[in-house]
């Protein structure tokens, strides 16, 4: 009989590649080239916008230019809109937004793991959430300004609900996602209940639950404007609309494309999250 | 035999529910009966779709037979224990987890400290040629790399049965006859008891003491042969052998009459 050396030896010698990570970097070019692709379709979209104000192609009432968006900008960064500065206007929308996402993320998951776990929950509950998940949150504005008053109370409740429902109903299916052949291995090694959900079940929803987290604070982001339309006189959202309803088409973009930016980078720091935390989202094994 | 059985199905049955309906698809498994002895190793053996998976589902305790009995030491087996390791037909590796924390999933879960499981745990790495990915993460492997990583994982808790559903399909031959010493050798250093699916018919009588043969759908046990060749075995000197082509000739005219029947289709 080979010795259990021998053994070892038989077997074709890999070698893990040495003094790298276990993913290799990719050459540069690579790297950039796609980067690179919407930096150039990005710079040409600004471009010809900006023309289309300065060769008076289109009436700048109608299509403010980016130059004028940045001058107007600099304006209400300098004298605020509606005697409140544009920071203010900013940190007041992204705070509401902040609260109440982290306390749906908060409630939400743990909630929507239960109902995943627990088909009892899951049937006790289903009917409402999915009930009022595709629901029109502005449809709610006039209960909402009955309930709350017009406080923040009644914003932060808008925008929660929102991100919360649609939190719930994707940790509820994110824990459903668990292979069976994954769970059966485990289970042969010995896990028991409360190990399976621990080791297993929950790690192997992390991918998802960080994509239903990222949609569902995409949704709560946009239910922003409804919650200020609710008698504020701050934020992003009643800036735009209060600009909208005295002309001031440039203060409407500049808002917009502060929502948007915000929006967008809410959404790339979770990508970040989701990798650094994550890193097998999509990968078989 | 003299040794009691530690694993007896007595004239079990299943059936599953078929592709649209909840009418029943016919039986997959009729009457199967068998027993391992502790410390046997017995290589079950079978056309594709015979229901192989389906009885080590059974011992394993993922699923339950419809008729007849599944025994462990004499009591039935309702779910799964890690008495019972499982090397599945995929590997089935975490993949949040690097190869070494695979690989000590079991011993972690039966709350054993580093210092317990370690030492065996790099020694089962070294031995399946993984000693230099143990912090790499299972898509980093090839197919191959990670089904070794699930061998190394249910042999490192020790289990008393170890339920192997052709672990060696997706290896390449000499890579295949490497995993295959290296199994006979680990089988006889932690005298645990293997049922070992293959269609292989060469692997069946190089690795086992007893050979089942299955029927063709509905899976029944169709031949049970002994295996005499003395061990240790060397491949070279198993195919020099007369008996073993003798053995080989005579699985060889089952299979071909199963599968024959397979093709023709069951009778009513
Ligand atoms: N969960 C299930 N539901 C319905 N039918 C099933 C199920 N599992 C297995 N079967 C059926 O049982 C039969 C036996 O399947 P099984 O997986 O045991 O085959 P096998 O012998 O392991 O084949 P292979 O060598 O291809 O792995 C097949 O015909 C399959 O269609
Ligand atoms: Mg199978």
């Amino acid at each position: 009989m080979r010795s259990e050396a021998e053994l070892a030896l038989l077997l074709p010698q890999q070698e893990a590649a040495t003094g790298k990570g276990p993913r290799e970097p990719a050459a540069p070019w690579r790297r950039w080239k796609y980067p690179l692709i919407s930096g150039t379709t990005v710079t040409l979209f600004v471009l010809v916008w900006q023309l289309s104000g300065s060769l008076n192609w289109v009436d700048p009432l109608l299509l403010p230019p980016p130059s004028e968006i940045l001058r107007t900008a600099l304006e209400l960064l300098a004298s605020g809109y509606r005697q409140t500065p544009l920071w203010e206007h900013f940190l007041t929308s992204t705070a509401r937004a902040l609260v109440a996402f982290v306390v749906a993320i908060v409630s939400g998951v743990p909630l929507g793991l239960g109902m995943g776990l627990s088909p009892t929950l899951g049937a006790a509950l289903n009917p409402f959430v999915q009930f009022l998940r595709p629901l029109p949150k502005i449809a709610l504005i006039p209960l909402v300004i009955v309930w709350f008053g017009i406080g923040e109370g009644a914003k932060f409740f808008l925008i929660f609900i929102s991100s919360f429902l649609s939190i719930v109903v994707g940790a509820a299916a994110a824990v459903l996602g668990v292979s069976q052949a994954r769970r059966r291995a485990a289970q042969t090694l010995g896990a028991n209940r409360r190990q399976l959900f621990l080791y297993v079940v929950l790690p192997n929803a992390l991918p998802e639950l960080f994509t239903s987290v990222r949609l569902s604070i995409g949704i709560g982001w946009t239910s922003l404007i409804a919650a200020e339309m609710v008698a504020a006189s701050s934020g992003l959202g009643w800036m735009v609309i209060n600009a909208g309803s005295y002309l001031r088409t440039d203060v409407v973009l500049l808002g917009i494309v502060l929502l948007g930016l915000t929006g967008y980078f809410f959404d790339w720091s979770l990508v970040h999250l989701q990798r650094r935390f994550a890193p097998w989202a999509g990968m078989d094994s | 035999m003299s040794l009691p059985p530690r694993i007896s199905l007595q004239r079990v049955c299943k059936q599953f529910a078929g592709p649209t309906s909840a009418a029943l698809d016919g039986d997959v498994l009729r009457d199967v009966s068998f027993v391992l002895s502790a410390g046997e190793f017995v290589c079950l053996l079978g056309a594709s779709g015979c229901g192989k998976s389906t009885i080590l589902n059974l011992v394993a305790g993922f699923d339950q037979a419809d008729r007849g009995e599944v025994l462990l030491d004499g009591r039935p087996i309702h779910a799964p224990g890690p008495e019972r390791g499982m090397v599945f037909q995929q590997p089935t590796l975490f993949p949040w987890l690097s190869v070494r924390d695979n690989v000590t999933f079991g011993p972690r879960m039966s709350g054993q400290t580093a210092q317990q499981y370690l030492p065996d745990a790099e020694r089962y790495l070294r031995l399946v040629g993984l000693q230099d990915f143990a912090e790499h993460f299972p898509w980093q492997l090839s197919g191959g790399m990670r089904q070794r990583a699930a061998l190394a994982r249910a042999w490192l808790p020790n289990p008393e049965i170890l339920l192997m559903d052709e672990p060696f399909g997706a290896l390449d031959a000499q890579t295949r006859l490497a995993m295959q010493e290296l199994l006979t050798t680990i089988w006889q250093t932690i005298q645990t008891t293997i049922l070992f699916v293959t269609h292989d018919i060469d692997e069946a009588l190089f690795l086992a003491d007893r050979v089942l043969i299955m029927s063709a759908r509905p899976g029944r046990i169709r031949e049970e042969l002994q295996v005499p060749f003395e061990r240790p075995r060397s491949l070279e000197d198993l195919v020099a052998d007369p008996r073993y082509g003798q053995l080989k000739r005579n699985i060889l005219h089952v299979v071909r009459e199963e599968a024959a029947k397979s093709l023709v289709g069951e009778p009513a």
